[in-house]
């Protein structure tokens, strides 16, 4: 009898520890810990190789990417066009069209850059009222001021690529041929935006 | 020699001498995939603690074993995001921009693109643009990545034991004692010979600076020959070039032309053009002849192979010249006696041959031959009207050809005390020079009165003798330039900046030869100023903004006050760049400068007097034919790890070699009836002696290998700091043995040697009996003429599968479906694609052991099959004596109806709807039933985590699109899934379809010979699909009704009938027994 008892008793012990063990790691649930968290299996996670954005130890300065060497040309960037390149002439000024022959295609990749890239500041309609400037109040241009309308093309393309005041430059996520499409499809902004303004005028 | 008579199924196919005979092991390879054992670990670890290469292997098991005990490690890490902080232009993190650079090798160059992640250059290919690649490249350019990450690297400028710098090398030539005499007597530069053109001005500056220095051009493994043959019967120094796409009849004489001697991958895509073969069988099909001693890659592709002594060639030519004069060709030669060794019937048909195709023929002759034979077949080639036609000759600029002369004197001079300032340029002579030049203590004698400057990529053996040290920038990080043979000029583009510190050879020089410390790209673009013609004008371009304008402009603008202030933007900004600025830019894109080739040089034909005395000096060049106790030793370079430089690449001592399929060593390799005669088997110990040197090392039999020849590589027994090239206290582990110390002046690649077993043995680690696929008919080949009357050979007698399979069949309605052919008759089993796979896969080099344990990872391997003909012909005294031998490269077929996906219990392996056999590696347990399944032993299964504690540089070099495995998992050639995914996404970014050739696997890139296809085989225009449309066209076991999605083409031979008659005609393949050949070599 007794020993039924102490057997019973363990076993009861047992069942208590088997409930008390998941309710422990629920109750870790939500709260903050130092520590990463916990991963069993590696299962190849964590690879051997770097993936792009990676620390590397092995530079001094901790990153696995690394600038390309100065002066190299890569495939497809061979870049020799000043005028697609810099939006400048041979004497160096500003060109006043577009080294691109602006098409619907052109038009529409323009478009779409531009509602990823430039959209959120300088609005969708180019009034400079986009969600940056709603919430952060963030001073932005509109594209439509009598300044920005009197850039050439050559100047607009300029202030994509190498950013003007706050704004940063837009080189590096928008190739050259997508800067020039963003400069077509701003250009049909303003124009769009004159001709209503026109319309609007001759209604009145 | 031997020939396809034409049919299969008399013909008996084996792999290894083991296989022939029965023995126990290659039987065992043959049941089961892994021998007994090989699932333990490696007996090394358990009986004499743990060895190097085995402690890189079980570290990684330990280690993820140990991780479950340590909390810390059970966590996840901790991983930092470490973006750019100024973005590169163009560069998109995770897409590899591609760069054009060259590598530079020898006096030759070869155009390549080098694919990098941001920043890192991960994977090297052919550049298209590039005359001499095309788009291919070979195995030493393909694991040159690996070179690059090498963790053995030099890494600082040493003075002595110490480090030291750059500055202070600098400081010490410009104004401390290593300043040479104003003059330049007592400095003398070795380098090796090079074809960069800003090397050459260099040369001039140094040799007009310091007048009376010394230049020594040297190399061990060299075409000298070839060049002062050619010297002294064309009277200049030219560059031969074959154009062996024009060819119909080729001779090759011990030459290796398809794999390690000249342009091998231009000549190799020559030669496969060549030997295509129409599909509707009417075609003029290169035919290709060889007489060698050494089974080579070359040899092995020939259609006839006549199997004589390397000394023998010359005896050859000798008896060919008088063949050619006998079979019409106007040469003032008549008598000479046929050789006993040399079977005139055969010189007789190849002679007639060669006139029949008279400027549609060629010779060739191998760089070991004396420069006596390369003479003769430039005189040969010139009377037969080759010359222009189907080789042409190129003068090019380089620093001057690799002379041993030279080298000899200068060890003379060294030991006279007559050099005092010794420059050593990127060559390692302590460890490869002639072994009787004693180059170590010349070293020792010059340090004590002068210095000895070596520059190098490790800290190898001269270094050891070396006052100072330079590292030496790989060619991926510095700039440099070659020109081609025909002169095409490049430049060589470096892709990451040097990863040591090290200095280009052209910086180191440009110290030496300007007095100052230059940057290499300056060095070349001056150089290259000169080559374009324009003015080098660094002032104006994109990098030099001018702010002076725009400030004198503002500061006008304040003098007048009344005038609007003026906008800084409106003003001019030059942009324009200068006329050399867009030509080099070119250069740089294209890989190439376009018009550079020079055109081939107009040679004088030979006078057939002057080709009536070539011949005969050639024969009186011939060594006699070695007999008796003495045997012929031949030297030659490996096809791996070249003359050494390639040594501590885990890449190329893990390959294979074409023709033994030994790994991680070199052997003494001997044919098997000198074996018997010796009473050797393989991996017996022997003492190779020549005089006083002495060499143990094992043996190897190779199957057509001359008999009384012993080969041995060069390149390996390496004594220095490499974890893979040597191992100072890890005798056992010491990738072979050091041949250049039996290498003398007077025997630089032919010599006499004796041979005696010394008792014992050495565990050597070759594939050729691992991923057996049963005997069953694997490669199937014919000759010409009978493919033309029986087009369907190769598929007309194989086993019609049964069509019912047990389990449900897949069904593959979408587009596009992946498949492959590999064309047989275009392979030559040079290995570009096994290393391509292997660096664009990430997959892991696993050390000698395990390769024993039959363990090799490579996805992609190459079958190598020798066949006698009939059962027993080509079998004397039941050894195999003149075989053919048939290559053929097994990845995963991708089967339809895949067997591997029917055993595996958690569905790691399963099929796309793109009919891609996929495999999960999270889902892999490691059953390995799949590859007990797989009828074509294409599976490899990680015993250990390979990858896990290689140094961190190495991981820069891994391809971030391509998983690597750990410890456990199966894993398998995926079809380079990876490249599919890129270009799927290339084409829906620019809203177009999947084009055929979008997606180019690894192989497929890398093939010289253009063997490989690959597309959707939905596409009825696509080339793959043309392949597979074609009469060869044949599945691998196609009796299991596997369905495989890879196919072969099969080989076609081109045999001469005058050699090899026609067999009867017979319709039942029963009765072919009695088509006998005349096998006999001698």
């Amino acid at each position: 009898m007794r020993e039924a008892m102490r057997f019973h008793r363990r076993n009861r012990r047992l069942a208590a520890a088997a409930l008390a063990a998941p309710l422990l790691l629920l109750g870790c649930r939500g709260m903050p810990s130092p520590y990463p968290p916990i991963h069993l299996n590696p299962n190849m996670d964590y690879q051997e190789r770097y993936d792009p954005q990676e620390a590397s130890g092995f530079f001094y300065d901790g990153m696995a990417m690394r600038q390309p060497v100065a002066g190299t040309v890569a495939r497809g960037q061979l870049d020799i066009d000043h005028r697609l390149l810099f939006g400048r002439d041979d004497d160096g000024y500003f060109l006043e069209g577009s080294p691109i022959p602006v098409t619907d295609e052109v038009l529409d990749r323009g478009r779409s850059r531009y509602t990823i890239y430039c959209q959120p500041c300088h609005d969708e309609r180019g009034t400079g009222q986009g969600i940056l400037f709603e919430r952060a109040g963030t001073p932005t241009a509109s594209l439509h001021d009598e300044r920005v309308a009197g850039y050439n093309d050559g100047r607009l393309y300029d202030v994509i690529t190498n950013g003007s005041g706050l704004m940063a430059g837009y080189r590096y996520p928008l190739k050259t041929e997508d800067r020039w499409a963003v400069v077509a499809y701003v250009r049909d902004l303003q124009q769009e935006r004159r001709t209503m303004q026109a319309e609007r005028d001759a209604r009145q | 020699m031997s020939a396809g008579n034409g049919r299969q199924p008399d013909k008996t196919y084996w792999r290894s001498l083991e296989q022939v005979q029965g023995d126990s092991r290659a039987t065992e390879f043959l049941h089961r995939e892994f021998p007994e054992g090989a699932s333990e670990a490696p007996p090394a670890l358990l009986e004499d603690g743990l060895s190097r290469r085995s402690v890189l292997a079980m570290l990684g098991s330990t280690a993820s074993l140990a991780g479950l005990a340590g909390c810390d490690v059970i966590r996840r890490p901790v991983e930092h995001i470490v973006p750019y902080v100024d973005a590169p232009e163009g560069m998109v993190p995770g897409i590899p921009l591609a760069y054009a650079t060259t590598m530079p090798f020898g006096n030759r160059a070869l155009g390549l693109i080098l694919k990098s992640h941001e920043g890192r250059p991960t994977k090297v290919e052919g550049n298209e643009l590039h005359p001499f690649s095309g788009g291919a490249s070979g195995v030493w350019a393909q694991s040159s990545i690996l070179d690059l990450y090498d963790p053995d690297r030099s890494k600082t400028v040493r003075f002595g034991d110490q480090a030291s710098s750059w500055n202070d090398f600098v400081s010490a030539w410009t104004e401390g004692d290593l300043a040479p005499a104003a003059d330049g007597a007592g400095l003398a530069v070795l380098a090796e010979p090079s074809s960069s053109p800003t090397l050459l001005r260099l040369k001039s500056a140094l040799l007009e600076r310091y007048p009376q220095a010394r230049w020594v051009t040297w190399q061990p493994v060299s075409d000298e020959n070839a060049d002062r043959g050619l010297e002294s019967a064309a009277g200049d120094h030219f560059h031969a070039l074959f154009h062996l796409d024009a060819a119909q009849v080729l001779l090759s004489l011990d030459s290796d032309f398809l794999s390690t001697e000249g342009d091998s991958v231009r000549n190799l895509r020559g030669y496969a053009r060549a030997r295509r073969v129409g599909d509707n069988g009417a075609s003029e099909m290169l035919r290709h002849y060889a007489v060698d001693g050494v089974h080579s890659v070359t040899s092995a592709n020939a259609d006839h192979r006549l199997r004589v002594q390397s000394g023998r060639v010359a005896a050859f030519v000798a008896q060919l010249g008088h063949a050619v004069a006998a079979h019409g060709l106007e040469l003032p030669l008549n008598g000479g006696v046929p050789a006993a060794d040399i079977d005139d019937a055969w010189v007789q048909a190849v002679a007639q041959d060669l006139v029949d195709h008279r400027g549609a023929g060629l010779i060739v002759a191998g760089d070991r031959q004396p420069a006596e034979v390369h003479a003769a077949v430039y005189a040969l080639n010139s009377a037969l009207g080759n010359v222009g036609a189907t080789v042409t000759y190129h003068q090019t600029p380089d620093t001057g050809s690799s002379s041993d002369a030279a080298l000899t004197d200068l060890v003379a001079a060294m030991n006279e005390g007559a050099v005092d300032r010794l420059l050593v340029l990127e060559a390692n002579p302590v460890y490869s020079a002639p072994a009787d030049l004693d180059f170590a203590a010349a070293l020792e004698n010059l340090n004590s009165a002068g210095a000895v400057i070596h520059v190098g990529t490790h800290r190898d053996e001269t270094s050891r003798y070396a006052r100072w040290h330079v590292p030496l920038a790989h060619y991926l990080e510095s700039w440099g330039d070659a020109r081609a043979t025909d002169g095409a000029a490049s430049v060589v583009q470096p892709l990451i900046e040097p990863l040591y510190g090290g200095r280009s050879a052209v910086e180191v020089l440009a110290l030496a030869a300007l007095g100052e410390a230059r940057d290499g790209r300056d060095l070349v673009r001056e150089t290259w100023s000169e080559l374009l013609g324009l003015p080098l004008d660094d002032g104006a371009g994109a990098e030099a903004p001018v702010q002076e304008d725009a400030d004198a402009a503002a500061a006008d603008g304040s003098e007048e006050a009344d005038a609007p202030p003026v906008d800084p933007m409106s003003l001019p900004f030059p942009v324009a760049l200068s006329e050399f600025e867009v030509a080099w830019r070119r250069v740089l894109h294209d890989g190439v400068q376009d018009g550079s080739a020079a055109p081939a040089a107009e040679l004088a034909t030979v006078t057939p007097e002057d080709c009536a005395a070539a011949v005969r000096a050639a024969g009186d060049a011939a060594n006699p034919v070695v007999e008796g106790e003495e045997l012929e030793v031949v030297f030659r370079c490996s096809a791996a790890v070249f003359d050494g430089r390639f040594a501590n690449n885990g890449w190329l001592q893990e390959l294979p070699d074409p023709i033994t399929k030994l790994t991680w060593d070199n052997a003494a390799l001997i044919s098997p009836a000198t074996a018997t005669a010796l009473g050797l088997e393989n991996e017996d110990l022997v003492t190779v002696s020549r005089g006083e040197r002495e060499l143990e090392m094992p043996v190897w039999l190779v199957p057509g290998q001359a008999d009384h020849t012993v080969t041995i590589d060069l390149g390996y027994g390496r004594d220095f700091d490499g974890r893979i090239a040597s191992s100072a206290n890890d005798e056992d582990h010491n990738p072979g043995r050091n041949a250049y110390l039996l290498r003398t002046s007077d025997a630089l690649h032919v010599g006499r040697c004796a041979l005696r077993a010394s008792g014992g043995s050495y565990a050597l680690a070759q594939t050729q009996d691992h991923h057996s696929m049963e005997g069953r008919p694997i490669v199937r080949e014919a000759a010409l003429d009978y493919f033309e009357e029986h087009p369907d050979f190769a598929t007309a007698h194989s086993e019609k599968p049964h069509e019912n399979s047990m389990w449900d069949e897949w069904t593959y309605k979408d587009s596009p479906q992946w498949g492959m052919t590999i064309d047989l008759n275009a392979c030559v089993g040079c290995n570009a694609c096994v290393i391509a796979c292997q660096s664009e896969n990430n997959i892991p080099i696993v050390g000698k052991e395990q390769v024993r344990e039959g363990r090799e990872m490579h996805w992609l391997r190459i079958d190598r099959y020798f066949s006698s003909e009939g059962e027993s012909d080509g079998l004397v005294d039941d050894l195999p004596h003149d075989p053919q031998t048939n290559f053929q490269p097994v990845p995963c077929m991708h089967c339809e109806n895949a067997p591997c996906e029917q055993v595996c219990p958690v569905s790691a392996t399963v099929h796309d709807d793109e009919g891609l056999n996929a495999m999960v590696y999270n889902r892999c347990i490691g059953t390995r039933y799949c590859s007990n399944n797989c009828p074509y032993k294409v599976r490899r299964f990680n015993y250990f985590n390979f990858t896990k504690d290689t140094p961190e540089v190495m991981h820069l070099g891994k391809n971030p699109d391509v998983t690597i495995r750990s410890r456990g998992v199966m894993e398998k050639c995926t079809y380079c899934v990876q490249r599919i995914s890129r270009a799927k996404v290339d084409a829906k970014q620019d809203g177009r379809p999947l084009a055929d050739g979008d997606v180019v696997t690894a192989c497929q890139q890398a093939c010289p010979a253009e063997a490989i296809r690959f597309g959707d085989i939905t596409d009825a225009a696509s080339q793959v699909v043309e392949a597979k449309t074609s009469p060869r066209n044949y599945n691998l076991l196609d009796e299991l009704h596997t369905k495989p999605r890879t196919t072969y083409l099969a080989k076609i031979r081109h045999p001469n009938r005058e050699i090899v008659p026609a067999p009867a005609p017979v319709e039942d393949h029963g009765a072919a027994d009695d088509a006998s050949h005349g096998e006999d070599a001698h």
